[in-house]
């Protein structure tokens, strides 16, 4: 479970996040959509402790991230909006890493690695070296090495993004999957319609705030809209600006 | 917990490395080069330089049959004729002649009189060589002078000692018999150059180069403190330094041995030498990895990072290259100043004086301290945000 309450970032004289706060729950997928920019990757970047909030709180499973980072990194997994590799490892070498780090080693660690080359299907390129990786092979080694500990909570910055359509659709079964095992999984994507299929619960963010969050009902309720476009649009108030400029 | 934290980082770094091929050129083929050169200098200017009184060497004369008195002299000395070049002031200019001895007709007529007869050496002193050659001829040629004096000398009754009321004759203390020390003061600043070199691919590509490759803000999410991973490319990045200079210890031993049979060369840097200086060396390296994960930190990308660090290790040499032309005598406060001190006990290491324990001791602890205080500035900035989200 992952509590955000009161956050607030700004680089400079730029408020990235104003006084954000929901909760995202176990067994559960918490959407978090906005527009570019509205402050959806500086959330995910405060939880997973690479960024520290200049106010707020953020608390994992009961950890308090700014008592104890490290105690929140272990109960996370994180596809970052950054997913780089080492051109010169190759797939496993990768996830290996990760597990290590993770205080995973033998046995247990090389098992665990078979059984995500195996969910994930990387048999096929899992002993090549990350240069050259097609944009769906990088992200399943990414997605490996976040899995690799088997984490508690996970935190998916546009895990689609960048994916055809078959890849894509593997990664919302996975989510689903995930989900069922009773993770907590906070995601966020700027495509609405993959956020309403999947999401349990919506955080919709908007220039650093919260615009509104609940279920996708609660919020057509919210805003007498029922397309989550529309809903989406009704909130950010983007739809304003649009009619505006017509 | 950190410390195995630190080894995983330090062992992927330094496997990720050992399959690139521009860190491996840094920490083993850039340290082959100046074993390399010295070897080559050696072996042109040995050549040159190699004062075997009992060698031949070739020695063209003009107006050789004017005077075979000394001609048979000069060949007594070990000195071959060679056929006197057409033009002998262009010849020597081109290099094509060392020397050449011009012997004027009127030679004997003049020695005949009792009269002084002028001789001419031709040399070109910008011409190592040709200044060598020139030195020994023209001794050659005087102790001829000196044995004609006399025996004017013993014509008028006198003893040949009394036109020559001083003798001048150098002794040599060098320890070894050619020029070695001159080449081993330039081993200091090449094994300085490669502390500074050899691990600063390593560091700038765990660093500036993973945050590029956007691989930064994925491990730094994984549980381990900041200063762990730092920490863990900061070994790595050491470990290769130490690497780059154990390979050049065994190159520059190698090319003295091939070089030095026979000679003093042979003995240089033996097994306890190479140990002391690998020694001296690691704190130095400490404080030069220190530095590149500084600067690395510091810069806002790869190639920014490469311009500064490329430039770095020329300031470190410097001192030692101008030891080359002015020797110093050690002292204590030299020791404090960190390159300076090792460049000099490097230099004795390498000729193979003892070293005073103070002087290695002083070296060590301040080069070391700094590196420390250089290291918790790293582990400083790495806590800072912008080193994953750039600056």
């Amino acid at each position: 479970m992952i509590e955000l309450e009161n956050l607030g970032k700004r680089f400079q004289s730029l408020v990235a996040l104003d006084r954000v706060s929901f909760l995202a729950r176990d067994g559960s997928v918490t959407g978090l959509i906005g527009p570019n920019g509205a402050g959806k990757t500086t959330c995910l970047r405060l939880i997973t402790t690479v960024m520290r909030p200049d106010q707020g709180r953020i608390v994992v499973d009961g950890l308090d991230a700014a008592l104890d980072p490290i105690g929140v990194r272990r109960r996370l997994g994180v596809l970052a909006d950054a997913r780089g590799l080492y051109p010169r490892l190759t797939a496993r070498e990768h996830i290996r890493y990760f597990g290590q780090l993770h205080g995973l080693s033998g046995r247990a660690l090389e098992s665990r690695i078979e059984t995500l080359i195996a969910r994930l299907d990387m048999a096929e390129f899992i002993d090549r070296r990350a240069k050259g990786f097609s944009k769906g092979q990088a992200m399943k080694v990414a997605l490996a090495r976040a899995l690799v500990h088997e984490p508690h909570n996970l935190l998916l910055d546009e895990p689609t993004n960048g994916l055809d359509l078959q890849a894509a659709r593997a990664m919302r079964a996975l989510i689903g999957e995930l989900k069922a095992q009773g993770r907590c999984i906070l995601f966020s994507s700027h495509i609405m319609s993959e956020v309403a299929a999947l999401s349990d619960r919506l955080v919709i963010l908007a220039k650093g705030r919260v615009a509104a969050q609940g279920t996708l009902a609660e919020l057509a309720a919210q805003t007498g809209q029922e397309s989550i476009e529309e809903i989406f649009l009704a909130l950010t108030g983007e739809r304003q600006e649009q009619e505006a400029n017509r | 917990m950190i410390g195995r934290g630190i080894a995983i980082v330090f062992q992927k770094e330094v496997k990720d490395n050992l399959r690139d091929r521009r860190s491996l050129a840094l920490a083993f083929l850039y340290p082959l080069l100046g074993p390399i050169l010295l070897g080559i200098l050696i072996n042109l200017v040995g050549g040159v330089t190699r004062l075997d009184p009992n060698q031949s060497f070739g020695l063209a004369i003009i107006g050789a049959e004017q005077a075979p008195a000394l001609v048979d002299h000069l060949k007594e000395l070990g000195v071959t004729l060679r056929p006197p070049p057409a033009d002998p002031q262009a010849a020597v200019r081109r290099g094509q002649e060392g020397v050449v001895l011009v012997i004027p007709t009127n030679f004997q007529a003049r020695l005949a009189a009792g009269q002084t007869a002028d001789l001419e050496v031709l040399v070109d002193s910008s011409r190592l060589a040709g200044l060598l050659a020139a030195t020994r001829i023209i001794e050659a040629v005087n102790a001829f002078g000196r044995q004609e004096g006399a025996k004017r000398l013993s014509r008028h009754g006198l003893e040949p000692d009394a036109a020559q009321p001083l003798k001048v004759k150098t002794v040599n203390l060098a320890t070894r018999a050619n020029f070695a020390d001159f080449f081993l003061f330039m081993v200091p600043p090449f094994l300085i150059f490669t502390v500074f070199i050899g691990g600063v691919y390593l560091a700038i590509d765990s660093t500036a180069g993973e945050r590029e490759r956007g691989s930064l803000e994925p491990l730094f999410a994984n549980p381990l403190p900041r200063a762990g991973f730092m920490l863990g490319k900061y070994l790595a990045a050491l470990f290769f330094t130490l690497m780059a200079v154990v390979v050049q210890l065994a190159a520059f031993k190698l090319m003295f041995v091939s070089v030095g049979a026979g000679s003093g060369f042979a003995r240089v840097l033996g097994a306890g030498d190479a140990l002391a200086i690998l020694a001296v060396a690691a704190p130095l390296a400490a404080l030069a990895v220190a530095v590149q994960v500084i600067i690395a930190t510091a810069s806002r990308s790869f190639k920014e990072a490469q311009t500064y660090l490329g430039l770095l290790p020329l300031v470190p040499a410097m001192p030692g290259l101008a030891l080359v032309f002015l020797p110093l005598v050690p002292q204590g406060w030299m020791m404090a100043v960190p390159t300076f001190g090792q460049t000099l006990l490097f230099g004795q290491l390498v000729r193979g004086e003892p070293i005073q324990a103070a002087h290695a001791l002083i070296a060590g602890a301040v080069t070391l301290v700094l590196a420390l205080l250089l290291l918790a500035l790293a582990a400083r900035l790495y806590e800072r945000e912008e080193l994953i989200f750039g600056g």
